[in-house]
């Protein structure tokens, strides 16, 4: 049943300053459309992850294009960076559009204090939350090991469970995408290998591009919105990026074998077995969205303890108490994630599940999902950055809900593969040559290190520009790091 | 080259048993056996060692795996995702394995194929060992088995990390 593939190179067509242009030919029912400023859409030629943009195009119910990010590049089945929109009417829900690592996503820390504040003193504080949050592989324990029905209160409450175990506050809530929990979570869809991998996870940081960083706000870009969000220059933030730790892979790998047998027996013409979906209303794909918003909601819960293990390590580290280092959650974004949205697209009102695989919601403002505090500027949109360069706050608008179904890029996209980052790294202090920029690292992996060293990751400020330039999420702030922890 | 007891790995020879192909994100193994059972003993070896520096691990605990698959990479596949499994639960580390055919087919790519692999081990103690990547998910990316001209078998594994 396969579709033939497109034998031909995909074909970028110039449409605007940023926006290319894949024309849907074959069995595409929309067009391709990526981001990228002239230099990388020139080094995309024969970049595969092309081909996928144009496979997802083929899939059913798909709504305006198949998009494509800054940061994009090749992923199992769908590319990493990419966003597919589908009708919910007639379309489908695909584990591949989301990724192992279901919600991924990143919370950013404010605090009271000025990098003068913690100046002499980032390697004691990066030591001390190296060992108070759990990092590294297979990290575990950072609280007492769950019991079953506790992790059934997690999968459905999310962020809010973790709030009433004492990790944090009512309010932080308000400023985590979809409140910290999305609605739907149906345990009875979560296989038993995934609730063994997910009750001693919880809390944990995990590994590979996975961290945690101290930073200065180093430039301010949009003084009303940064005001907003409460970030001025000189002040430090906290940034974690994590997700759903063992929980969310495992039932991302349940779910491909189920999808796998569900698109032949819908009948689903796939140009790539990777792409393995079902209708958005079948069973098979309702079971995998109450599975999924389980392990969203895991993701929530675990940077929702992180938080609290950051705030009480800092005030530790620091001698500050709760009040001084004024700890609070600026945001928390899904960057890995199928989401029910409505959205505006050919003059109608739609029901979409957006997919969202490396690529960050980025809602305009006025939208009733933004925090109130937030609704006039638009939603905060964190990109992380690779850890000697910075990172950024955007903010959300008017021109993504119109073109990306508010969507944007998810943080710099690797330049280099992993066994070229080792050859490049090798015989390198990577710690060393970061320390001697400013930036304390502490890492579980010496390897981890080499490949996630900064020249393994494209320029953040160029993706980071280019959907600036495209008005879909404008800069903020810059941040820029002093510490890091790696697992 | 079965042999009646769990073989040690030996990271020093890493080089003849796998090697590590381009990939922009994540790990895709190239794996060699002289015969289909040594390579699932080599494809086991090559993901414990790209979670873990091996030579501090010992053989302080056996477990048996089970896989069942369509053809030989499903099964490999199944095989090597029980191992993660176990990993990502227990803990456990392996360091030496043994694997046995159960099923009578002959060609990689037919038929059910069956493997039991004998793993010794221990638990990770990341006081002694050194992690590496934290593999999330044997994926079905890529994933092949086949056999060359010579009799000997290669396998393509991808491991999203």
């Amino acid at each position: 049943m396969a579709h033939p593939p497109n034998r031909e190179p995909a074909r970028l067509t110039r449409i605007s300053e940023s926006i290319w242009e894949i024309a849907a030919t074959g069995g595409m029912r929309v067009p391709g459309r990526v981001y990228a400023d002239e230099a990388s859409a020139g080094r995309l030629g024969s970049d595969p992850s092309l081909d996928q943009v144009r496979n997802v195009a083929h899939l059913p119910g798909i709504e305006g294009y198949s998009l494509a990010m800054p940061d994009m590049h090749f992923g199992y089945g769908f590319p990493i960076g990419g966003v597919g929109a589908f009708r919910v009417d007639d379309g489908v829900v695909s584990p591949g559009g989301v990724g192992y690592d279901i919600n991924c996503g990143v919370r950013l820390l404010a605090t009271d204090l000025d990098a003068a504040d913690i100046s002499g003193k980032t390697g004691r504080l990066v030591d001390r939350l190296f060992s108070d949050v759990p990092s590294g592989v297979g990290s575990h324990g950072a609280i007492e090991r769950l019991t079953s029905p506790a992790l059934v209160q997690l999968m459905v409450r999310g962020a809010a469970w973790a709030v009433e175990q004492g990790f944090g506050e009512p309010a932080d809530l308000e400023h985590t995408e979809a409140g910290g929990a999305l609605p739907g979570a149906d345990p009875d869809a979560v296989s038993e290998r995934a609730y063994a991998r997910g009750l001693d996870q919880v809390g944990t940081l995990g590994s590979g591009n996975h961290f945690l960083e101290i930073q200065v706000v180093d430039q301010v870009f949009d003084q009303e919105a940064a005001t907003a969000y409460g970030l001025r220059e000189g002040q430090v933030t906290v940034m974690i990026h994590c997700g759903s730790r063992g929980f969310g892979y495992q039932v991302c790998d349940d779910y491909l074998a189920v999808m796998g047998a569900a698109s032949a027996r819908y009948g689903i013409e796939l140009p790539d077995r990777q792409l393995a979906c079902a209708p958005v209303h079948s069973p098979e794909g309702r079971r995998y969205l109450g599975a999924m918003a389980c392990a969203a909601n895991y993701a929530w819960a675990n940077r929702q303890m992180i938080m609290h293990l950051t705030g009480e390590s800092m005030q530790k580290a620091l001698g500050l108490s709760p009040r001084s280092l004024g700890l609070r959650l600026v945001y928390d974004v899904a960057h890995n994630i199928a989401k029910i949205e409505t959205h505006e697209s050919g003059g109608r009102r739609l029901e979409l599940c957006v997919h969202r695989k490396g690529a960050t919601r980025a809602f305009g403002p006025g939208h009733p999902e933004v925090p109130s505090a937030y609704r006039a500027v638009g939603q905060p949109v964190l990109i992380p950055g690779d850890m000697g360069t910075a990172s950024y706050v955007c903010r959300g608008t008017e021109e993504a809900m119109r073109q990306t179904f508010g969507s944007t890029c998810h943080g710099a996209g690797r330049a280099l593969s992993r066994t070229q980052a080792l050859k490049r790294a090798k015989g390198r202090a990577i710690d060393r040559e970061l320390a001697a920029a400013g930036v304390v690292v502490r890492a579980q992996g010496r390897k981890t290190l080499m490949e996630e060293m900064p020249e393994a990751y494209k320029d953040i400020h160029d993706v980071v520009g280019v959907m600036d330039r495209a008005g879909v999420s404008p800069r903020v702030a810059r941040l820029r790091p002093l510490g890091v922890v790696k697992g | 080259m079965s042999t009646s007891e769990p073989r040690r790995f030996d990271p020093g020879s890493r080089a003849l048993v796998y090697r590590e192909l381009d990939h922009p994100a994540d790990l895709w193994l190239e794996v060699r056996g002289v015969d289909l059972p040594n390579l699932v003993e080599n494809a086991l070896f090559a993901l414990y060692d790209s979670m873990v520096a091996l030579e501090r691990v010992e053989e302080r605990r056996e477990v048996t795996l089970h896989a069942s698959g369509a053809s030989a990479a499903e099964a490999l596949r199944t095989l090597l995702a029980e191992a993660l499994f176990l990993f990502a639960t227990e803990g456990f580390v392996g360091v030496a394995a043994q694997v046995h055919r159960l099923d009578s087919s002959t060609e990689p790519g037919s038929g059910d194929v069956r493997f039991q692999a004998r793993v010794r081990g221990e638990r990770l103690d990341t006081t002694r060992h050194e992690t590496r990547a934290e593999v999330k998910a044997v994926t079905y990316h890529l994933l092949d088995v086949t056999r060359e001209a010579s009799g000997a078998f290669k396998a393509f594994v991808l491991l999203d990390v």
